[in-house]
Parts: structure tokens; C-alpha cells; sequence
């Protein structure tokens, strides 16, 4: 506290204008536009297409790519914002993943299509082959939001990047959802033509849709986690038991306390992350990047959250937050579904713990300060 | 949220070259030290080893030259704390002293008792503690009873301290007491702190023996004890807020997220590696390492900014414990049936299980720190 002011500490981590100016239009239009109308009628199968549009007049889906390349050339850092805004108000858009496929096309030097954009890591979630005449064979399950999107970008296990259109005979679509009743589709490719392919080299990151999609589902797991948090504060200064607000029970402050806890863990973890992750843009091919590390730790730290906070908002919402006409479950069925996707954080942590016990007692700390297991 | 918003906090790299001296010296200096010894963490005390830090000028380093400092950043003073925490080096000895004395007395007395004694707390000669529990106050420190009464040149303090770490090997402690009433709606009115020379006529210091038969902290007896009025720190009245500004300084240090770390690292070269229960255990664990590290590091910064993190750090301490005490636990889990008794691994394990139960409650328990978190969030 008698410290002198320290200069080196000055916050380079203070929100520059462009992130400031994104946060402020993106929560405006989805506190305007996403209702619990909105989101009931996504529900019963109602795209929300007029919400896509908007978002596309913000210039969104671009917002990570280069100018050149026909997008804002924001940081992750800056888009962070919208990433927290898809959890905090269950926006149900594929939003995330055309921001990263659109990144991970352009900076292959593809040219990238308008329209929402699908995501496929070959070698997971299916016996997805990019074999070397550029074919793709096999099946991929889980795929976000792939009955929606005429376009799917897919990373080969061995550095490609592949542009392919959904739309051909040669694709077919089995429909699925995960428990938000997000689209989760599963496709099958039978020697499928791709539209353009070319190497995508990231610093020495390998499965660049698989750890990017980690980073986004973290992302938007953080806003999840403070939007579970706020409707669990409002209500416990709201709802009034034994003549006093149930949020002055230490029995709720507590468990609430303990919550802001592991959801300030989350948050930290996946800004570091975001940070590295525009460093790793930006690196040589084959530099040392920390994002992996960064990516698992913020996926299992956000993971646990999720756990946590839904148990924790549900008990303190009592039978309210169980009902379906009360708004709750948006949140917390989106928590459920995203601690799962793009790995869960116990597959994370077994990628984490596996690099800890190799570096042993002799290595550990100093991979926790190089960030680099 | 905002009130517990910590971001991140970059070391430049500046700071590469100092964390690899420190490596260094700490590779040499500990050569020897067993597991068994490193598993003490901050707990452990060893004057010797205090004085060659302070010859390097790894203590105080962040203080003004005049007060024996090197001028150096809080940052770089970060990079040494978690190197030597990490390598479980032995430093209570100045520990208490050069977190938070020194930097209290910066504040509120620096003409007159910062001049005199932060020089030596830089050399590592100093051992302070911190007289704030009593008998029949806790968690409840507004409540203390210990009462300071003006007399000609300085106060008579009676009343005593319990929980009292170090006390037997202090020079000085820093006591909260009362040197006026509690007001209407103000309870932590008429607290003040002084500094009592532990060598002062009437203080009598008893050990209290903890379970594992240790003598680390104290029972505190003042009676009847002159302090002269330059050992008033702040002014009289203030303490409470005082107080405050230093708890920050007590609880969000990385020895709040480090004090198991040995029998982590014993677990790691225990692990095997084929064993995924194993790997996702010890993995999740390194994951809240990597979290809490920039954490504490966040709110390193804050402070180093000049704000008064206190309710970051009580997020920050209460997350801290919640990793250290799991990890005895997790040893049980993973090789409470198969290791040998007498191990390296055992050995560590049988002392931070039955020490564990400890970090939730000293510097502020579990439960005052997350009412702390739940003022932040607009509860209560």
C-alpha cells in the first residue's frame, strides 16, 4: 500500500476504444433484441434471422480478420466482448464459430463467404479424412449450427485449412441439438469435393479449430457464468423469507460468495488466453506459442464454474428457477452444454496433468511461469 | 462483479533476469534442503537464510532507498516472493515483517518509526508479529478488550493476544487495541495500533503447541506495558481502516495459493502417467495453479497501481485455500493406500494434512472473507 506507483504496473489490460466501442453496440442490440420471447421461440425452432442480420450490420462475423481480408482486424482481445455477450444473454446465433472460421480461412488466405460458418477439427468428434487429393470422407458429429450454415470450415489433422460447401450431393446432415437445444448436427461426407484448401500454419499450435473453439466455448462459458450470477444476487436481494431478504443468510451469501470465486478463476484465465491467442496470430510459424496452455487452463477453470454456478443458481432460485416460464434455464442449459464442447474440462486437464507429470517435480514450476506444460 | 474485477498483470521482461538469479541462488542455497523441510513453506523460519536475502537485497527491495530499499518494483518484489515460495525456502523469519510491518509503517510513521526500523527489516534482522486475536475475540475484531491509556509520554497497555504467530521470536508486534469507546453506529471507532517492544517490562509470551506438537504460535500477556508515543502508528482512533489497508497486503500473496506446493511436486514424480485418473486429478490442480498465479499476480498489480484491493484479495485468499486444502485430500485419493510410510511423499503429506486445516482460518477465516465477497456482490 506505501508502495511508490509503480509504472510498470500501469493496466495495459484496460479496454481500448475499438473493444470499449464493440462491448457498448453489442450489449445494446442483445439486451434490445434478445427477449424470453426471443429465445422460447428459438426454442420451438424459430432461427433467429433477423438477429443474425443485425449482427451482421455490426460487422461482426469479420470483426477478427484483416482489413484486406474484408474484416475489422480487431484483436481477441476486443472481440471478447461479443464472445461474453452470446453467454450473458444466450444469444442463439453461430456467431462464435463464424468469427473464428472466418479468422482461421483468411489467415489460410482463403477467401471467406458471407453467411454463417461452421466449424469441423478433423480427428474429433467423428472419422472425419482430408485425404491428399483434398476429399473429405467419413463422418463428423456435434457440428455447430451445421444445418444453418451452407459453409463449413475444416482443419486437417496435418495443417490444412479447407473451405467446403455443405450444400453438395455428396453431403448429408442428420440433425441433433445439445441440451440448449443449440443445432449440433451430425454430417457424413462421401468423398466430398472442398471449394479451396491451402496450408494454415498458427506458431507450433496443431488442431487450431479445436483449441480456438476451447477459447470461444470458454469465452462465452464466462458470460454465462456472470449472467447465472447476476439473476442469482438480484434474486436473493429480491426474494424475502422469515421477513428479511434470503440474501442476508450467510447460508446463500456463502455459497454465492464461493461461486464469484471460481467464476473470477474462469474470467481471469480466459483473459489470459485471449491475449495469447492474438500473440499466436501474430507469431512465426512454429514460434513458441502458450496458448495451449492458456486455452486448457481457462476450459477447465470455466468447466468447473459452470458446474458449480448451475448448482449454486439453482438452489439459491429455489423452485422459481426450475420452471420453465422463468428465465434461468437459458442460462444454465447453455452452461451445461458448453463446459462439454471442444473438450470438457476434464479432458483438458488430463492434456494439463499429462504434461505436469512429464515435467515432474524438477520442471513444474517453471512450465507454470513460462506457461508453457 | 465490478468490486471483484482483477485483471491480468503482465511481468516485462525485465523481470526474466532477476527470476533466474533467484533460481540460482535458491538451487545453491538449498542444496540440501530436504522435502520435508521445503514442505513447511512459509511456515518455516531460518534467520540466517532471512540475512543472506536481505545482503542480496531481495528484501524490501520495492522500499525507498532511505528506508534501506533498492528502488525496485513491486513486480520484481512479486518474482522473488513465488520463486522462493515455490522452492518452499524458509522464510518466516521476515516474512510477517516485510509483507506488511514495514509497508505499515511506511504509511502511517514515516518520519519516525520507518526511519528507524525498516533499514534493519531490509537485512533481514528483524522479526515482527501481529497481535490482533484475543481470547475471546476472533473473527470479531472489533470487539478486542486489549485497552491502551494515555499516561505522561506514551500509553499503559493492558490485556493479551492469543494465536499470536512468531511471537516467541519477535522483536515486535503490532498491536490492534482500544484506546477509546465504540461509538453509535461507528463499532470500530476508538481502535488504534502501537508497536510494543517484545523486550518491554510486563509482556509475557506462552507458547500454544499445534496438533502436530509444534510451537509456532503464542499466547500474549501486556501488563501494565509502557509504549512511548513515537510507537503510536497512524493516529489514534484509526486503526480499524488501518487495518484494512493491510489485510489486503496479508491475503493476496502467492503464499496464499503455495503452501502445499511440495506435496504437489511429491505427487507428480509419484504419478503415473499412464494413469489418466491420475493425469486429470493432478492436471485440474494445474489448471487452479495457472488461475490463482495470475490472480494473485492481478491484484500484485492493483496494489502496485495504488488501489486498495481488499475485496479482490479476500477472492483471491479464499480461492488460494480452497487449492492448498484440497491437495492432502487428493494425496489421500490418489496414494493414501499405496505409499510407504517414512517416504519423501509421506513424509510431506503427514505434515500438510494435519496443517491444512489451518489455512482457511489464519489471516482472516473462510467465512469473514466470503461475507467480504458477498458485501462486493451487493449482498447483505
Amino acid at each position: 500500500m506505501t508502495q511508490a506507483i509503480d509504472s510498470q504496473a500501469m493496466d495495459p489490460n484496460a479496454p481500448s476504444p475499438l473493444q470499449s466501442m464493440i462491448a457498448d453496440s453489442v450489449e445494446r442490440l442483445f439486451a434490445d433484441s434478445i427477449s424470453a420471447e426471443v429465445l422460447a421461440r428459438f426454442d420451438a425452432g424459430h432461427a433467429a434471422t433477423d438477429l443474425w442480420q443485425q449482427v451482421v450490420d455490426l460487422g461482426l462475423p469479420g470483426a477478427l480478420m484483416a482489413e484486406d481480408a474484408g474484416g475489422s482486424a480487431a484483436t481477441w482481445l476486443e472481440v471478447s466482448p461479443v464472445l461474453r455477450a452470446i453467454g450473458y444473454w444466450s444469444a442463439p446465433l453461430a456467431l462464435s464459430e463464424t468469427m473464428l472460421a472466418s479468422l482461421l480461412l483468411a489467415h489460410a488466405g482463403l477467401d471467406v463467404p458471407e453467411g454463417p460458418i461452421t466449424l469441423i477439427q478433423v480427428g474429433r468428434h467423428g472419422d472425419l479424412t482430408l485425404n491428399e487429393d483434398n476429399r473429405l470422407h467419413g463422418r463428423a458429429f456435434n457440428v455447430p449450427w451445421a444445418r444453418s450454415c451452407r459453409w463449413a470450415a475444416v482443419a486437417s489433422a496435418d495443417g490444412r485449412m479447407a473451405l467446403v460447401d455443405l450444400g453438395e450431393a455428396s453431403v448429408s446432415l442428420e440433425t441433433g441439438s445439445n441440451f440448449a437445444g443449440e443445432e449440433r448436427d451430425s454430417l457424413h461426407f462421401t468423398n466430398a469435393r472442398v471449394q479451396a484448401v491451402a496450408p494454415l500454419k498458427i506458431a507450433d499450435l496443431t488442431e487450431p479449430v479445436w483449441l480456438f473453439g476451447a477459447l470461444i466455448r470458454s469465452c462465452m462459458l464466462v458470460g454465462a457464468l456472470e449472467s447465472s450470477l447476476d439473476k442469482a444476487v438480484s434474486y436473493a436481494n429480491e426474494r424475502a423469507q422469515f421477513g428479511k431478504a434470503i440474501g442476508k443468510f450467510q447460508a446463500i451469501q456463502q455459497q454465492l460468495a464461493q461461486m464469484a470465486g471460481a467464476i473470477g478463476a474462469a474470467r481471469m484465465a480466459t483473459q489470459v488466453a485471449l491475449r495469447s491467442a492474438g500473440e499466436a496470430l501474430h507469431a512465426e510459424p512454429g514460434s513458441r506459442s502458450s496458448l495451449a496452455f492458456d486455452v486448457a487452463v481457462a476450459k477447465v477453470c470455466a468447466g468447473e464454474a459452470a458446474t458449480l454456478a448451475a448448482s449454486v443458481t439453482h438452489q439459491v432460485h429455489g423452485a422459481i428457477g426450475f420452471t420453465h416460464e422463468h428465465t434461468l434455464h437459458f442460462t444454465t442449459r447453455r452452461l451445461w452444454s458448453w463446459r462439454d464442447e471442444f473438450g470438457s474440462d476434464s479432458q483438458w486437464a488430463q492434456v494439463l496433468g499429462e504434461a505436469a507429470i512429464a515435467s515432474g517435480s524438477e520442471g513444474f514450476w517453471a512450465g507454470l511461469t513460462e506457461r508453457s506444460l | 462483479m465490478q468490486a471483484l474485477d482483477i485483471r491480468p498483470c503482465q511481468l516485462g521482461d525485465h523481470t526474466q533476469a532477476l527470476r533466474a538469479e533467484v533460481r540460482e541462488f535458491l538451487a545453491e542455497a538449498l542444496k540440501d534442503f530436504p522435502a520435508s523441510e521445503r514442505a513447511r513453506n512459509w511456515n518455516g523460519a531460518d534467520p540466517e537464510f532471512s540475512r543472506k536475502l536481505g545482503e542480496r537485497g531481495w528484501l524490501g527491495m520495492s522500499w525507498p532507498k532511505r528506508y534501506g530499499g533498492q528502488e525496485r518494483s513491486a513486480l520484481e518484489r512479486y518474482v522473488v516472493l513465488e520463486e522462493l515460495l515455490a522452492a518452499g525456502a524458509p522464510v518466516n523469519a521476515h516474512w510477517i515483517a516485510e509483507r506488511q510491518s514495514g509497508p505499515l509503517l511506511m504509511k502511517f510513521s514515516p518520519e519516525v518509526l520507518a526511519p528507524l526500523l525498516l533499514p534493519r527489516i531490509a537485512r533481514g534482522e528483524l522479526l515482527f508479529c501481529i497481535g490482533m486475536s484475543e481470547p475471546d475475540v476472533g473473527s470479531d475484531l472489533a470487539s478486542v478488550k486489549t485497552r491502551a491509556v494515555k499516561t505522561d509520554g506514551g500509553w499503559i497497555v493492558n490485556g493479551s493476544k492469543v494465536w499470536t504467530t512468531g511471537a516467541h521470536r519477535s522483536h515486535y508486534m503490532v498491536t490492534l487495541l482500544r484506546t477509546g469507546p465504540k461509538e453509535e453506529g461507528n463499532r470500530h471507532a476508538g481502535l488504534s495500533q502501537l508497536l510494543i517492544d517484545m523486550q518491554s517490562p510486563g509482556v509475557i509470551v506462552r507458547p500454544i503447541y499445534n496438533m502436530l506438537g509444534e510451537h509456532d504460535f503464542n499466547e500474549v500477556f501486556l501488563d501494565n506495558v509502557f509504549v512511548p508515543d513515537d510507537y503510536v502508528i497512524g493516529q489514534p482512533g484509526d486503526g480499524w481502516k488501518q487495518v484494512g489497508a493491510e489485510l489486503a497486503l496479508e491475503r493476496s500473496g502467492p503464499e496464499r495459493y503455495l503452501s502445499c506446493t511440495q506435496l504437489y511436486l511429491e505427487m507428480l514424480d509419484a504419478a503415473d502417467p499412464q494413469d489418466s485418473r491420475h493425469a486429470i486429478s493432478l492436471g485440474r490442480v494445474a489448471a487452479r495453479y495457472a488461475a490463482l498465479r495470475q490472480m494473485s499476480l492481478g491484484v500484485a498489480g492493483m496494489l502496485a497501481r495504488g488501489e486498495n484491493p481488499a475485496t479482490p484479495a479476500a477472492l483471491v485468499k479464499d480461492q488460494g485455500a480452497l487449492l492448498e486444502q484440497s491437495l492432502p485430500d487428493l494425496a489421500h485419493d490418489l496414494f493414501g493406500g499405496s505409499r510407504q510410510a517414512g517416504s519423501t511423499l509421506d513424509q510431506v503429506m503427514r505434515y500438510l494434512t494435519q496443517t491444512a486445516p489451518s489455512f482457511s482460518l489464519r489471516g482472516g477465516t473462510r467465512e469473514i472473507l466470503r461475507g467480504i465477497i458477498a458485501r462486493g456482490l451487493g449482498l447483505r
